[in-house]
């Protein structure tokens, strides 16, 4: 068996010195000490979209050793400068640049990896691009807005080696309760499992009101339909019922997508089938209690919303006990942060790869269709579309808004 | 009811109540496998996007045809694909309309508009993969609008066949500073053909970015294609 020496930060910052003739002038912060990492062996970052949960995974990311961070990006003027002068203070420097438009910090060829947080309609086309600029990529969940984004995000993950990580600590963190049993083979071979998620996404109708920030009121919209400015439209707060983005079409799979990351993200750990998706979504409306059974070819179920059940509700074979497994969890230091990080250092993939994620988004979008069109489905995962269903096909993408395109 | 959410899509606009035109979206999920009750919603569809309405309503309508639109939606879709405030929802329902006159019209709007809205129109005819506008894609690589022809090349690596892959391997002879863009798009093409089986054409592609002249990112690229194509049964058996 050959083996294929990684080359490592040094090797590669000796090479592109080399190759573009930098001056590399050593100064004491840049050679580290017990306390730190030299500067080349930092990881270099840059944070898209630093509202509400990307304030969060900056600050995760700034407080780290092995982190130097030098550029964010946002659309927003007050949380550009604010984001800037908290970083700036950190480093006790005026170093770190700020964006507005991410595309800019994006072709910064300085920057190893990125955390993106926007709203989900623009999460498929800012990992794509960071992929193409080589650039490794945590990207807040959901993940995706469409079907179709998924396996394009994983395409450009894999076509360049890149690591790109999903969020949703909860997924390891909230359910490990569950995980280590069934994982430990005590539940027998699991039949089902229930998921209490939502609500779903609506279409938002909201009026136009005079702008109350500095936005880039284009920008934050980027491959969205065209809206009037509304603060509620915007909003990055964490509601699901009208008063932020996360609760319309447009921008989010509304709860399904938002908490049903989590939630189907912990189920189909729990159950061991996060490398797959369903084959058949099942619809069901008994007098107005609505809800869904995903078929795995496994032989599990995922329920969604089965009247009466509680939430991660696991049907298991009473008397069977399975071999043990041992369970993944996060690489290196520091949660879900410190997973990717580490995976950036040595090339492996992370907790939450894209792939695993996407799968999870995936299941709630299936899920939205359904309800959408009130009628169960086939899904083919290897093709990505409905089987027999041209109707349900035609809800796998959406045309984006020009000039932005996958 | 129904009558009464059309009637409402009249004055509808930002601010609206949505819930008016509910009967208009049980109406689209009521007739699914009814043609004759889809071919009245679409038809009261078309007629209203005809009329004048507010740009919220148009975009409604818009919604709704790309779930329920036919050939015969295009012409009125296709009318709207120049209007500054229209095109992108009329891409909207022509990306999604299966029948071949909503790519014709797509392929058709191409020399009627520039800019953003042509980006845009480039960017559903790679979504849908039409290979019929292969040619006139491969005509705009080197445009002069560069925002075009980054659209174009995008567009032919979503299409991913041997012919659009052989536009852009031309075109990268005299790239500049596109030849990254150009090389993802090439890359994208040899991942479709390694997907459909056409393990000799993907080969090719990598071989020859696999090569010490390409920046690193790309022979990495080239190196885990090859590697694909090496896994591939029909490789493997040689």
């Amino acid at each position: 068996m050959s083996v294929i020496k990684k080359p490592n930060r040094r090797d590669f910052m000796k090479t592109t010195g080399a190759a573009f003739g930098v001056p590399y002038v050593i100064t004491s912060a840049a050679l580290g000490n017990s306390e730190r990492p030299a500067a080349s062996d930092r990881i270099v970052m840059g944070g898209i979209g630093i509202g509400n949960m990307g304030r969060g995974d900056q600050g995760a990311f700034l407080n780290r050793k092995d982190v130097q961070y030098v550029a964010l990006s946002d659309v927003r003027e007050e949380v550009r400068d604010k984001s800037k002068a908290n970083i700036d203070r950190h480093y006790n420097n005026g170093d770190c640049k700020a964006y507005n438009d991410f595309r800019e910090l994006l072709a910064r060829t300085d920057i190893d990896a990125v955390h993106v947080a926007t709203p989900d309609h623009w999460h498929a086309i800012m990992v794509i691009e960071a992929c193409r600029n080589g650039k490794d990529v945590y990207c807040q969940k959901p993940e995706t807005l469409t079907l179709r984004e998924g396996p394009l995000m994983i395409a450009a993950a894999r076509r360049y080696g890149r690591v790109v990580s999903g969020g949703s600590q909860r997924v390891l963190e909230d359910y490990r309760k569950y995980v280590a049993p069934a994982w430990a083979g005590e539940f027998g071979k699991i039949k089902s499992i229930n998921v209490n998620v939502g609500p779903l996404p609506q279409l938002c109708n909201l009026p136009g009101e005079t702008k109350s920030e500095a936005i880039d009121w284009d920008l934050w919209l980027g491959p969205a339909p065209w809206a009037p400015y509304n603060p509620k439209r915007c909003s990055g707060s964490f509601s699901i019922n009208g008063a932020s983005w996360r609760s319309f079409s447009d921008y989010s799979g509304g709860g399904m997508t938002d908490w049903g990351a989590h939630h189907f993200g912990g189920a189909t750990f729990i159950c061991d089938v996060r490398d797959q998706q369903p084959y058949e979504v099942n619809y069901f409306d008994n007098n107005d209690e609505k809800y869904l059974a995903y078929r795995y070819q496994n032989g599990l179920t995922i329920y969604h919303n089965k009247p009466r059940t509680n939430q991660l509700m696991i049907e298991g074979t009473p008397g069977e006990k399975l071999a043990p497994k041992p369970v993944p969890g996060y690489k290196g230091e520091g949660g879900i942060y410190g997973d990717f990080i580490e995976c950036v250092k040595t090339r492996e993939k992370p907790f939450r790869d894209i792939e695993s994620a996407v799968n999870t988004a995936s299941l709630a979008h299936l899920g939205n269709i359904a309800y959408q069109l009130k009628r169960s489905l086939k899904w083919d995962s290897v093709k990505q579309e409905f089987v027999g269903d041209a109707e349900a096909n035609r809800m796998t993408d959406r045309a984006r808004r020009e000039p932005w395109q996958l | 009811m129904l009558d009464t959410a059309f009637d409402a899509l009249k004055t509808f606009d930002w601010g609206s109540d949505l819930t008016a035109l509910a009967p208009i979206e049980d109406a689209a999920t009521a007739s699914h496998g009814k043609p004759e009750a889809r071919q009245d919603l679409e038809n009261r569809l078309i007629a209203a996007l005809k009329g004048t309405l507010t740009r919220d309503a148009q975009d409604y309508i818009c919604r709704k045809l790309a779930n329920v639109g036919t050939a015969a939606a295009v012409p009125a879709l296709a009318a709207l694909l120049v209007n500054k405030g229209n095109s992108h929802m009329s891409r909207f329902a022509l990306e999604q309309i299966p029948a071949p006159e909503a790519a014709g019209a797509l392929r058709d709007a191409l020399p009627k508009v520039s800019g953003d809205l042509k980006v845009g129109v480039i960017s559903s005819i790679g979504a849908r993969r039409d290979t019929a506008a292969i040619p006139a894609l491969s005509g705009l690589l080197n445009d002069a609008d560069a925002s075009v022809a980054r659209a174009a090349t995008l567009a032919l690596g979503a299409i991913g066949s041997v012919e659009s892959a052989a536009a852009l391997q031309t075109a990268l002879r005299a790239a500049g500073d596109r030849r990254l863009t150009i090389i993802d798009a090439v890359l994208k093409c040899a991942e479709s053909l390694l997907a459909s089986n056409q393990i000799a054409n993907a080969s090719s592609i990598y071989k020859a970015f696999n090569d010490e002249s390409q920046p690193r990112i790309v022979r990495l690229a080239a190196t885990r294609g090859l590697l694909a194509c090496a896994s591939q049964p029909a490789v493997r058996s040689i």
